[in-house]
């Protein structure tokens, strides 16, 4: 391809019988579908049709589902400076997640991710640059790592550690983020830090972390075994997609029944509803009062699970009055006052809700807008016994539910787990689908003490990074792997302040002297500016293009030896396969140049598997233990990285254990495995709990709370309620959210422009509109509208919460710290009957038109995340876009087809 | 339910340069003709591997259709762009529904794979009408939906590859396959030696 039209090929080259075969798997999405990697040198011959000809060992034309080649899985690449083909096809050898070699469009085109500069992959970030005279200018490593580091120091000694901001990715690989979290967190040990998706570092789920739930406990073959599967906030095909077809669909067709509570309707739902399955078409933020209302017909008709309460459920004495420390050192009393959330048990549970007038589900559908019936329906499908049987009830809940209402729906989901009997159990689980892949080691604990942000309660939360930057208290801003502008909520308001703060600032480098340019820079920090760095594989814009003072090229997928793993806690090796561009470097090396540029040490690995090495224990406890992967593999005699390249695509599931009697090394099929035996337990080596280096905790045959049992927690609607009734649709505004898509599912940030295929699906923002909002305003599929808001709060200030409501959302505004901000986005209508009448769904994040600049930038107050799908927003026709009469690209057909 | 109605194969010169224009009409910019696979020139030294574009001179032009036995919205099932392996297609006459690429008085002419590019699932029986859309899909394997109307790119799902579109020419009542864009599921090649 040389260019960014889609022009159809006719043939691909198959790979030879000498080619050499690598695994890896996809860099997208949360699933990681397992893929091979077919290496060989440009001109040493292809394969042929014939099975003894071609590395596959099947004969060509293949039948389907067997291995083919389509042409965009085919690429030119360098290794070790000589040109060579790679083909990279989903591997049909794998025996887990992509069983039998499935693949997502996504990972499908993953060879075109590589970097060949005959692609659209040719604006690769391949050299260091600084910026100089207005531009950013290629330049040495020690150039830019010197003055990187020079201005940094300069910035923590000046004006302390918190000047010092990090916003990073929270998921690309254990080796990167062990070392930027060390590098963060312990030396420079700044409480400016936050990831990528969130203002400040803090769970995602924080009823999930209340009721003792992981995120991740379920394996694939859970959500498969269920019987009756609840799924909040996503349709999992859109986003999940091999989960989905490959564990969820087959579910389906054995006679499983799937309940979908969001505002869409895809191509999963359309499927589930086919085959018996429920949509609760819900309005955007009222999933808890449908949660809320589903568990209280369950109560009230006696199908909660009785028997599952009785035996792990905390009671009064456990969960409030006695137990241990009691309930002050119970996460959710970090987050609130007192009172709120936790009970005394069931009972006291089920007084509360029948209390709160809102689950009523007359009230509850009303203010849904879905069919009180439908709420009978799910309760009765997802409790009601058969025959005296329960149906085995299983929950898997994602974005847009947790960021819609993000503590009080995930509350009453654990709740409502909980009264189902879901958590522990095969398929009765309760866990999150996933977004990202878990690529997270942490080198160093967070420094919440140093955060100056304060709820009511005395209690300290996560430093708000956004908020803290718009006060000004931001001289140095570290970006690593992510926009940080356009994924955050109010992004213009966010953009505005940046350009304040870096472009306004008097102080720019106008000089060719590296002195002169330290001095320059510290000049900015201490008139009140900021200093932005920035590593990326691509220049972003704006937060490389227009703000970045230093960019530092980053080496990615295939270009090094990596370690991450998926939404099973399945852990495997993602080989380097190719040479990365010019002169970019792993992220976890630039960090330990400019650690020891900075005076830190502990910086000095050599290689990739150096850096894992030293990160696996403190991976020991948690959910993907890769520490004894290094114990077996040094018994050995191999490298942590060796070992886990034997495990090939199938990898293996943390937390990991090993049997020092019989050298076996096994992993974790399900976290919270009430169903273990001793018989399991002597099998893996922990007949007499953990030897040697291995770490059993709590939630591996237990729950993750102060006993082990689960807490079942009160959800208050009001806690959101003024927010929502606040934001409610207006005279002719429309509900505003927005989400993922199946094609472009968390490869946006190098797919959407650089595909061909892709891109002439998806060439630029849209927006879902329902036929009777789109004709009430005169627009017609393949319109370019403005969707445009002059009331996008944003809360301005950071402030201390003293009394027990500041931080609500009625008390933020009645005291004067939210201010309300325009914005506006353009995008391509698309009408359609899938999205619910009321609302506009649209692209989550389309670089050059975020949506999140009309979300709210005001965070959930009890755990400090942004409700990214919580907006409003006009919505009007600006003209046509050439889509509407052309017949090449952007397809408006609806998605819901079945 | 494939019907060969004729399986005659025409091979000329004029032929070649009629596929030209009409691949060129296609791809609506004119911008379609240089397609190579592999970066080859920027390597230089490198021996040159990669198989040049073969496609617009080797298909087969093929009679598959009257125009006249078209209903519409009733997809015509034959075979292309050989008789090995591989190769059931599909020309529809969709209503009216003009289509890029599209044939007839209305170019609401369209031909396609029947074979779904992500793993080969079969499309047969998937045609389906909504509203002014024309669609093929959901796949019975994992559920991909392609777009008739534009060139048989994905509406939502896996493939990665659009389907691929039979090149169609009209000859008075005979509709003939003269060509196919995109590589059909299976294939490492449209054309066989």
């Amino acid at each position: 391809m040389s260019t960014n039209y889609y022009l159809p090929e006719d043939n691909a080259p198959l790979p030879p019988k000498h080619a050499e075969v690598l695994t890896t798997a996809c860099d997208y999405c949360i699933v990681a579908c397992g893929y091979k990697v077919y290496r060989w040198p440009l001109g040493s011959g292809n394969g042929g049709e014939k099975a003894s000809e071609n590395a596959f060992g099947i004969d060509f034309p293949s039948a389907p589902l067997q291995d083919w080649v389509a042409p965009a899985q085919h690429n030119v690449v360098m290794h070790g400076g000589v040109p060579h083909n790679i083909v990279i096809t989903p591997d049909k050898d794998t025996t887990v997640v992509n069983t039998n070699g499935d693949s997502s469009m996504r990972g499908g085109l993953i060879a075109q991710k590589c970097y060949n500069p005959k692609t659209p992959t040719r604006d690769r970030l391949t050299t260091p640059m600084v910026r100089i005279f207005g531009t950013l200018q290629p330049v040495p490593w020690d150039f830019a790592l010197d003055i990187a580091a020079a201005v940094g120091n300069h910035v923590i000694e000046n004006h302390g550690a918190n000047a010092y901001s990090v916003k990073t990715y929270s998921y690309q690989y254990v080796e990167n983020t062990y070392a930027i979290t060390k590098y963060a967190r312990r030396h420079i040990n700044t409480a400016s830090f936050t990831f990528h998706d969130t203002p400040s570092d803090v769970t995602s789920t924080p009823g999930f972390r209340d009721a003792g739930f992981d995120n991740f406990g379920p394996s694939y073959d859970d959500w498969g075994s269920a019987e009756t599967l609840l799924v909040c906030g996503t349709d999992p095909y859109e986003t999940k997609t091999i989960l989905f077809t490959q564990h969820i669909m087959p579910a389906i067709q054995r006679g499983q029944k799937v309940i979908m509570l969001n505002p869409r309707e895809t191509a999963g739902v359309a499927y589930a509803k086919k085959h018996g399955g429920l949509h609760l078409q819900i309005f955007p933020g009222s999933d808890n009062l449908v949660v809320g209302a589903i568990a209280r017909v369950i109560m009230e008709n006696g199908w909660e699970d009785s028997e599952w309460i009785e035996k792990w459920v905390n009671n009064n004495w456990e969960s409030s009055s006695g137990f241990g420390q009691g309930t002050r050192n119970t996460p959710w009393q970090w987050r609130t006052t007192w009172g709120k959330f936790q009970t005394k048990g069931y009972e006291d549970y089920k007084k509360w809700v029948m209390a709160q007038n809102e689950y009523d589900p007359v009230y509850a559908a009303e203010k849904a807008g879905i069919a009180v019936e439908d709420i009978y329906k799910a309760a009765e499908m997802m409790a009601k016994p058969v025959n005296g049987r329960r149906p085995k009830t299983s929950i898997g809940i994602e974005k847009g539910f947790y960021w819609s209402n993000n503590t009080g729906n995930t509350e009453a989901i654990a709740s409502l787990a909980t009264l189902c009997g879901a958590g522990g159990r095969p398929g009765q689980v309760v866990g999150r689908f996933g977004g990202h892949q878990r690529g997270g080691t942490s080198g160093g604990g967070y420094p919440r003490n140093k955060s100056p942000e304060k709820v009511p309660g005395r209690r300290r939360r996560a430093l708000d990074t956004d908020r803290w930057m718009v006060s000004g208290h931001t001289r140095f801003a570290h970006v690593i792997g992510t926009t940080w502008i356009q994924s955050m909520c109010g992004s213009q308001g966010l953009e505005k302040t940046f350009h304040e703060l870096v472009v306004a600032n008097p102080h720019q480098v106008r000089d060719y002297d590296k002195q002169a340019i330290i001095d320059t820079l510290k000049k900015r920090a201490d008139s009140g500016g900021m200093v932005v760095i920035n590593q990326d594989i691509y220049l972003r814009d704006p937060i490389g293009a227009r703000f970045a003072d230093i960019v530092f090229p980053a080496a990615t997928w295939g270009e090094e030896d990596f370690v991450r793993a998926n939404g099973e806690r399945r852990l495997r090796l993602y080989s380097k396969f190719y040479d990365a561009p010019g002169d970019s470097k792993p992220d976890w090396w630039i960090i330990a140049q400019l650690a020891k540029r900075m005076g830190f040490d502990g910086f000095d690995w050599k290689n990739s598997n150096e850096v894992c090495e030293e990160s696996s224990r403190f991976s020991r406890g948690n959910r993907k233990a890769y520490h004894m992967i290094k114990v077996a593999a040094h018994k050995e005699g191999k490298t942590l990285h060796e070992k886990l390249r034997e495990l090939g695509t199938d990898g293996i599931q943390g937390p990991t254990f090993y049997n020092s009697e019989t050298g076996e090394l096994s992993g974790t099929k399900r976290l919270h495995d009430t169903t273990l035996t001793q018989a399991d337990l002597e099998k893996i080596g922990l007949a007499d709990g953990a030897e040697g280096a291995n770490m059993v905790n709590k939630k591996m045959t237990h729950f993750n709370s102060q006993t082990g049992k689960v807490n079942i927690n009160k959800h208050p609607w009001n806690l959101f309620s003024d927010f929502w009734e606040w934001l409610s649709p207006k005279e002719d505004e429309l509900w505003f959210s927005s989400g993922r898509i199946n094609e472009i599912w968390q490869s946006g940030f190098d797919d959407v422009e650089r595909r061909p295929y892709v891109t002439q699906r998806w060439p630029e923002n849209w927006v879902e509109i329902h036929p009777d909002d789109a004709a009430k305003r005169g627009i017609e599929s393949g319109d370019q509208v403005m969707m445009y808001s002059d009331r996008v709060a944003r809360h301005k200030n950071t402030i201390l919460g003293v009394k027990g409501d500041d931080f609500q959302f009625s008390s933020l505004m009645k005291n004067g710290h939210i201010e309300l901000t325009k914005a506006a986005v353009t995008a391509v209508a698309i009408v359609t009957p899938g999205v619910k009448k009321g609302m506009m769904y649209a692209n989550m994040i389309d670089m050059r038109q975020p949506s999140n600049a009309l979300q709210a930038a005001v965070v959930d107050w009890i755990s400090g995340n942004y409700n990214y799908k919580m907006g409003v927003a006009r919505v009007k026709k600006l003209g046509e876009s050439k889509y509407k009469t052309e017949f090449r690209s952007m397809s408006f057909a609806p998605r819901n087809i079945v | 339910m494939s019907t060969e109605v004729n399986d005659k194969k025409e091979k000329s010169a004029a032929h070649g340069k009629c596929m030209m224009t009409r691949r060129s009409f296609l791809m609506s910019s004119g911008a379609a003709t240089a397609v190579s696979t592999v970066g080859v020139s920027l390597f230089p030294g490198a021996a040159n591997a990669a198989k040049s574009m073969a496609e617009v001179v080797g298909y087969s032009r093929k009679k598959i259709a009257k125009l006249s036995d078209l209903k519409d919205n009733q997809p015509f099932d034959f075979n292309y762009p050989d008789g090995v392996r591989n190769n059931q297609c599909m020309i529809v006459k969709m209503g009216g529904a003009q289509a890029g690429g599209g044939v007839g008085k209305q170019k609401d002419i369209v031909a396609f794979s029947y074979l779904c590019t992500h793993q080969g699932g079969p499309l047969q029986g998937s045609y389906k009408v909504a509203g002014d859309q024309r669609v093929m899909g959901q796949c019975p394997f994992h559920l991909s939906t392609f777009d008739l109307r534009r060139h048989g790119i994905i509406v939502s799902g896996q493939a990665y590859e659009s389907l691929p579109q039979v090149l169609i020419e009209i000859d008075g009542d005979n509709l003939y396959a003269v060509g196919m864009l995109g590589l059909v599921f299976g294939r490492s090649t449209n054309l066989k030696s």
